[in-house]
């Protein structure tokens, strides 16, 4: 029930099931090869671009998304409806719903996507361990659930310490705990039980080799249904704070060629060991010997996708469409070569001030960096509310340069042309970051912003400046108020006289 | 016109005069400023350094973006600055404090008794002045020992209108 089941059919109109960025992303893809778009829209994106932008729109519910872009049945419906005979799932949302992949097939649809098959076991964690290791791709040593404490003590010894007890039901470092050698693993073991049985109603654990100073760092790949399967190199991605990445890049400052090719041989064996067709992500810790090890596989178009767009030249977006319309890839392994270097900043609504804390509101401005080398994928506008609803992303600015360091200055100079008002945003974080010398020697891990960077003080270089500008634009409010009618005429208070004149600008 | 402008706790006296000149803290500023489109991009000149922002008002201040920084700025004219101090947004307070009136007007309520505790920040009264309604809030935790006005009553600037203390009892 693989490779046969995909639909592969020619098609001329598809319906992208999400919002945002992504939306917009995959709306242009489709423009550029002559394919038909179809927007959904929950009740507060009526306004967004990707309802702009596409040829037809529906709307689908509420704002909560269990109530609008998670219904499975009411967007396989809008897809006949409108008579469209695909669905791109984007990220999130549906994407690694294998159900969704399912209930598209069972409508005729075509799914721009792997197969269900594929989907479900990528998305067991045991299951994608046991599939990829009997494919010969390292992962993590470890145990496996369910042994005696007398087996964990002498497997502990085998795989060297530190390891790690985990929950085999586990999830958010429940149930986890590190062991740096025999004497603490007796008192670890019944600590990681009883957490796990009272998060999770079960006390299995297992070990885990613990990995120091871990990068994390993915290979893109992507296959047709012919058979054939390509990797588009690696992406580096460890800065993250709370297992969300903040900034990724392409190359990675710790690959060489050697090591991209092996890495990425690899990754080609792990999607064929699910005969995997369209994009998709072999995600790996890699310790600081460059041992890598696999972590998982996501089973869709990644946020981070650009990077590897602009040092390839390979349009990931249109390449998904292309080998959903059942065609072959267009270039073999040795057509892949990396150029130059890019990077991505992940710029959301959150206070970097403030531990990051949501902002929300309305955003009022927007101007975007432009310029040489520089792309900015976003779905927000002036207007646009940041609710809890959806994520807080509210762009992606990419940055491409001949050398890394080039790279970074283009995106010094693009985060300070960037306008955006009305809600706090990560972008003085990424300031930070780009003058950090840790970043910029490629020195950090994916523990780096949470235990090692710390903004520094609010900028205070342009207070003097801030005030001016503030007094200025309020003195002139203040002078036109009473500018509006000649004293003596006025049957009212200045202020009041001035909020009329400000509803009359409106 | 003068102005105290706040920045990251910085406090700034600006002058404005007729003319468009500006002074800040006494130091004279060659500013030239235009606005490109309403609510949209400023351009700023000061001494011929040039600088681009966007200023929005929020509720009680103003926001600035500068190079990718937003800076939070208080500005209030001289009238509001005497009645920010008034309202006990100065520094803790202890000891017997009086609730002075800041300015000429007309008492539009009395919202707490004698006797009654308050906390910091709580309204105590509700000026109008300028046809402004001001509340007048507590400088610090206690016991409102007297109150010597009511409503509709027209007060003089610095009158004394409530007075708060230690919470001892009060007969």
């Amino acid at each position: 029930m693989s490779a046969h089941q995909l639909h592969i059919k020619k098609f001329d109109k598809l319906l992208i099931a999400n919002r945002g960025e992504i939306a917009m992303r995959v709306l242009r893809a489709c423009h550029e090869l002559g394919i038909k778009t179809v927007a959904i829209y929950s009740e507060v994106d009526r306004n967004a671009p990707h309802v702009r932008f596409a040829d037809e729109a529906y709307a689908i519910g509420s704002a909560p998304a269990r109530d609008s872009y998670l219904v499975i049945e009411r967007i396989v419906d809008v897809a006949l409806r409108s008579g469209a005979q695909a669905i791109h799932p984007g990220y999130g949302f549906l994407a690694e719903r294998a159900d969704f992949a399912q209930a598209c097939y069972d409508a005729g649809l075509v799914f721009v996507g792997p197969s269900p098959r594929a989907i479900r076991i990528m998305g067991d964690k045991q299951q994608a361990r046991q599939t990829v290791r009997r494919a010969g791709v390292p992962v993590v040593p470890g145990t496996e659930a369910d042994l005696s404490d007398d087996q964990l003590r002498q497997a502990a010894e085998e795989i060297g310490f530190p390891v790690l007890v985990k929950a085999a039901a586990g999830g958010g470092g429940k149930g986890m705990r590190p062991v740096h050698n025999p004497a603490e693993l007796p008192d670890a073991l019944a600590g990681a039980r009883r957490e796990a049985e009272a998060a999770f109603g079960d006390g299995t654990v297992y070990l885990e080799k613990m990995i120091g100073e871990a990068r994390h760092i993915e290979i893109q790949v992507m296959a047709d249904s012919h058979g054939n399967v390509v990797h588009l190199g690696e992406r580096e991605c460890s800065l993250q704070r709370r297992h969300q990445k903040l900034i990724e890049e392409a190359p990675s400052f710790v690959v060489d060629e050697e090591m991209r090719q092996r890495m990425g041989q690899v990754a080609i064996s792990a999607a064929e060991a699910v005969d995997y067709v369209n994009a998709g992500t072999i995600e790996f810790m890699v310790d600081r010997d460059k041992n890598f090890y696999f972590l998982e596989m996501n089973t869709r178009v990644q946020v981070e996708h650009p990077v590897t767009e602009l040092v390839t030249g390979v349009d990931i977006v249109q390449e998904q469409l292309r080998v959903a319309r059942g065609r072959r890839l267009r270039y073999g392994q040795q057509d892949v070569r990396m150029r130059g270097w890019a990077i991505e900043c992940r710029i959301n609504a959150e206070d970097p001030y403030n531990n990051y804390l949501p902002s929300t509101g309305t955003i009022t401005t927007v101007r975007l960096p432009t310029g040489p080398g520089v792309r900015v994928d976003t779905g927000v506008y002036p207007g646009y509310e940041v609710t809890p609803h959806y994520d807080p992303l509210i762009s992606k600015l990419i940055c491409y340069g001949e050398t890394r360091a080039e790279a970074v200055l283009r995106m010094r100079r693009a985060l300070e042309e960037y306008r955006i008002m009305g809600v706090k945003t990560t972008i003085p974080f990424h300031q930070h970051m780009m003058d950090s010398h840790r970043f910029l020697s490629g020195q950090f891990d994916t523990k780096f912003v949470e235990e090692r960077f710390r903004m520094s003080d609010r900028a205070a270089l342009e207070n003097v400046e801030a005030a001016i500008l503030a007094t200025l634009v309020a003195h002139r409010q203040g002078q036109r108020a009473s500018q509006i009618v000649a004293p003596g005429e006025r049957d009212t208070s200045n202020w009041k006289w001035l909020s009329r004149w400000e509803r009359l600008q409106r | 016109m003068k102005y105290m402008s706040t920045v990251n706790g910085r406090e700034y006296v600006i002058q404005i005069d007729e003319a468009g000149q500006i002074t800040v803290d006494g130091e004279a500023y060659a500013v030239d400023f235009e606005v490109l489109s309403e609510g949209g991009i400023l351009s700023l000149l000061i001494n011929n350094h040039s600088l681009e922002a966007i200023v929005e008002e929020r509720d009680d201040h103003w926001e600035v973006l500068i190079h990718g920084e937003l800076y939070s700025v208080s500005v209030q004219d001289e009238r509001a600055y005497r009645l920010a101090k008034a309202r006990g947004a100065t520094t803790l307070v202890t000891g017997e404090v009086s609730i002075k009136s800041p300015m000429p007007g007309t008492i539009i309520s009395v919202v707490v008794e004698p006797g009654q505790e308050v906390s910091k920040g709580d309204k105590i009264v509700i000026l109008e002045s300028m046809k402004m309604e001001n509340e007048l809030r507590a400088p610090r935790d206690g016991v409102v020992k007297a109150i010597n006005v009511k409503a509709g009553a027209n007060v003089e600037k610095d009158q004394i209108l409530a007075v708060i203390g230690d919470g001892e009892l009060v007969s």
